[in-house]
């Protein structure tokens, strides 16, 4: 299936980079590959850099921020003209950051932001996931009752952004009194383990009276389908995540998850590496496609960004993660019901 | 003897019944302080979630209902798993801070077995299915096991040192194999282990009838460790304290037993069990409060007087149940046990007095992996999917627990059900915060200060004995 992606993004890619200047160095210091997903970022990136005849370096910094400075010093070393940063740490990657710019090498925020107004900022509109999320349960899910927020970790800006964007939507409703949010709690390390056992004392706490589970990811999602099955709710009470894992994409298809919001990686790879074979071949930040202003930040910094929408799967647009070859229709309609759900059949 | 014994207890008069008590029954003061400590949380967790409650009152709280209490086991029986091995670890004066990873990388194993190469052979649901899935974590957990036990015991590696290249080095396996997907949904015969589903629930008959089993054991262990008091001449306690120890261990087994046994089936599952094996649902008036299901017109509703289940134990509490019952054996009854506290005790003269300290050693890191790959059918089969992030920092939890359970990490002494009580205490303090709808960074500074606070207690009793 990886294969088959990255052939893909190679075709895409091949057709239409082909006329671009050769033998730039792109570069890319990952925070870590204990994800499933930085696996496909990179596939997308490296397609696109290759294709375009230039060559990718990378290095891992493993969750560490003192490593991750390390790794840019050695990156600078080896004089690339575009760095990719996804840093571990947004603000203590600022120095490391100048010191990109100061070696005269063009620098890029990959998906996690730092806050540096010369840099490049690309990645999925983290606000607007949550956003979509709430969008979505109340088009699709449940419009009013009660509600449990299960969020990520605590130490993750992300986490945040998306509460951001939920609880933007669903504060109208609050304020209405239609919904009333009985439990709200971080999952330690986004753990599903975790959220399963948060979603079983939110269960007892409630005596079952919960009808929708705003659930940050997928991973977290399948502790929360996991508690309320064990109560036999399961399907009844609507519930989110992010991600697009493929086994959540099966819940979303069984009917025991309402969404699961999808930020194509292999996109964002291919949108970021394009932007920076552009930026080594000299084209200024301002002129890429689709930069924007963007100063929501915590420190909010105004720098050109590049935020792509992402795309709510519901049991209605099933097909499109299968049609981009991210995950197999036998994999997202294991145990389904024939005729029921429309991309199974 | 026992005459020696009731004499001794009638000079100590003095000293207080407390004393004399303790003294006749043997009793750890540490359990007891430990019993004490879980009543207090259990309590004072009860009365704050009745306070938060609506319409609020002394009894409305929320933690000791069959419901709550039922879950704090099932949520409990993972960790207590492993801490009954780490008692044998730590008492034997080593480490192993891997197993969390271990269980990650396992579980991922054992799931991949399932979904992946024999679900698509030989068709979703075959019986070999979850036998396979059980086998290759308990089989891959004791090879682990086995392999950091001879890193540590014949190439002299410090536990601390190969298990601490375990927690990253296995972290990163569980990645690897497969990628870091979720592998979702597990075999439904293997998710019995979990507990979440009906058919792991053992149902009142056959929960009173292990009940019952256990208390018979009880007895019978009491007696047969008189007997071999007798063999080797050994103090004996006086008969109204082994009394008194049969009964306070048959009561608590009882009480468990009638506490799962009125825990009710949700109303969800107990519709849909009805729907499938066409059982008829008796006509009733609509209660919101019951736990039963009436057929009011077409219409399934909560009922006082209806279709109940109840759910009695289930398949991962008993698993930890027997897991301390037969380790509690190996520790305290076999040769393999005695030598694990002699060479706690004292490495070099465990050593001259011929123990093969070094096979030992291995053993009890073999013993170690395979309740690491116990933990991890029964964690994954309880969440219905396996991924890395599963069972990771577990170590610390299952240190915890033990050391809270009053092992002593200079080793020589540790006990199993210490271990298991630990655990219980732990889970009772994160579950309950989380009935209190409390912040995870708070849950964890409690932990913390609990985890501290317990050592020095213990070190306190220590020197106060000494």
């Amino acid at each position: 299936m990886r294969k088959a992606l990255t052939l893909a993004a190679i075709l895409v890619a091949s057709t239409a980079n082909i006329a671009l200047a050769q033998g730039k160095l792109i570069a890319v210091s990952w925070k870590t590959f204990q994800e499933e997903r930085w696996k496909h970022d990179e596939a997308a990136i490296k397609a696109v850099v290759e294709a375009a005849g230039d060559k990718y370096i990378s290095t891992d910094a493993q969750n560490s921020a003192q490593k991750q400075a390390a790794d840019i010093e050695s990156l600078i070393a080896q004089k690339p003209d575009v760095i990719l940063v996804v840093p571990f740490d947004s603000d203590a990657i600022l120095p490391s950051i100048k010191a990109i710019q100061n070696a005269g090498i063009k620098s890029i925020a990959y998906d996690v932001q730092f806050e540096d107004p010369n840099s490049l900022y690309i990645t999925y509109d983290n606000v607007g996931v949550g956003k979509l999320m709430a969008q979505t349960m109340l088009a699709k899910g449940k419009k009013s009752g009660n509600f449990a927020y299960v969020k990520g970790d605590k130490g993750d800006p992300n986490s945040a952004f998306l509460a951001m964007g939920f609880e933007s939507v669903l504060k109208p409703e609050i304020t209405a009194g239609k919904i009333k949010v009985v439990c709200d709690n971080n999952v330690d390390g986004w753990k599903p383990d975790n959220a399963q056992k948060v979603m079983e004392q939110c269960l007892t706490a409630n005596n079952n009276k919960i009808d929708a589970v705003i659930s940050e990811n997928d991973g977290m999602a399948s502790g929360v389908v996991a508690a309320l099955a064990a109560q036999g709710l399961a399907g009844q009470v609507a519930v989110t995540g992010q991600d697009g894992d493929t086994a959540a994409l099966n819940r979303v298809a069984l009917g025991t998850q309402l969404v699961s919001v999808w930020k194509d990686s292999a996109v964002l790879g291919k949108r970021a590496g394009e932007a920076a074979v552009a930026m080594a071949n000299g084209t200024p930040i301002s002129k890429l496609k689709g930069v924007i202003k963007f100063a929501d930040g915590k420190h909010h910094v105004s720098m050109p960004a590049i935020l792509l929408t992402p795309d709510a799967i519901t049991t209605a647009n099933l097909e499109d993660p299968i049609k981009a070859g991210h995950v197999t229709k036998a994999e997202v309609c294991a145990g389904v019901a024939a005729g029921k759900v429309a991309a199974c059949n | 003897m026992a005459t020696e014994q009731s004499s001794k207890s009638a000079t100590a008069k003095s000293e207080g019944l407390i004393r004399t008590f303790l003294k006749a029954t043997e009793l750890d003061v540490r359990i007891l302080g430990m019993l004490g400590a879980l009543l207090l949380v259990w309590c004072t967790f009860d009365v704050l979630s009745g306070l938060i409650q609506p319409n609020a009152s002394i009894f409305s709280g929320l933690f000791l209902t069959p419901r709550n209490l039922w879950t704090l086991l099932v949520q409990t029986s993972s960790i207590a798993v492993m801490a009954t091995g780490m008692v044998l670890v730590i008492v034997m004066r080593q480490i192993d801070l891997s197993v969390g990873s271990m269980l990650s990388m396992l579980a991922v194993a054992g799931a991949m077995v399932q979904v992946f190469m024999l679900g698509p052979w030989l068709g979703v649901g075959h019986p070999i299915i979850w036998v396979a899935g059980v086998a290759t974590c308990l089989v891959l957990g004791t090879l682990v096991g086995v392999f950091n036990g001879v890193l540590t015991a014949y190439l002299q590696i410090p536990s601390f040192i190969v298990t601490l290249g375990g927690l990253i080095a296995y972290s990163g396996i569980a990645f690897l194999l497969a990628s870091g997907v979720t592998i979702a949904p597990l075999d439904q015969t293997y998710d019995i282990i979990g507990g979440g589903v009906p058919q792991s629930w053992l149902g009142p008959m056959w929960s009173w009838v292990l009940g019952l089993a256990a208390c018979a054991l009880i007895v019978f262990g009491i007696l047969s460790g008189r007997k071999q008091r007798r063999r080797f001449s050994f103090p004996l306690r006086p008969v109204w304290a082994e009394i008194v120890l049969a009964s306070i261990g048959s009561a608590a087994v009882l009480l468990t037993t009638y506490v799962v046994n009125s825990y009710p089936w949700p109303f969800g599952l107990i519709k849909q069990y009805a729907q499938d094996h066409n059982v008829t649902i008796p006509v009733g008036d609509a209660n919101s409060d019951g736990n039963a299901i009436c057929m009011a017109g077409d219409q399934v509703v909560r009922c006082m007087d209806g279709l109940v289940y109840y759910t009695g134990y289930a398949v991962p509490v008993l698993i930890a149940l027997m897991v301390g019952a037969v380790m509690t054996f190996v520790a305290t009854r076999t040769k393999f046990g005695r030598y694990i506290y002699a060479i706690g005790g004292n490495p070099e003269a465990a050593e001259l007095a011929g123990i093969n300290t070094r096979m030992v050693t291995v053993k009890v890191f073999a013993l170690m992996g395979f309740l690491a790959g116990l933990s991890a059918v029964i964690s994954s089969a309880r969440l219905d999917a396996a991924t890395n992030a599963l069972g990771q920092s577990n170590e610390l939890y299952v240190i915890a627990a033990t050391v809270i359970g009053g092992t002593s990490l200079a080793g020589g002494i540790g006990t199993v059900y210490g271990a298991l009580l630990g655990a219980l205490l732990m889970q009772s303090i994160q579950s309950g915060m989380q009935l209190l709808n409390l912040p995870a960074a708070f849950q964890n500074i409690v932990v913390g200060t609990v985890l501290v606070m317990a050592v020095f207690v213990d070190q306190l009793y220590r020197r106060r004995v000494k």
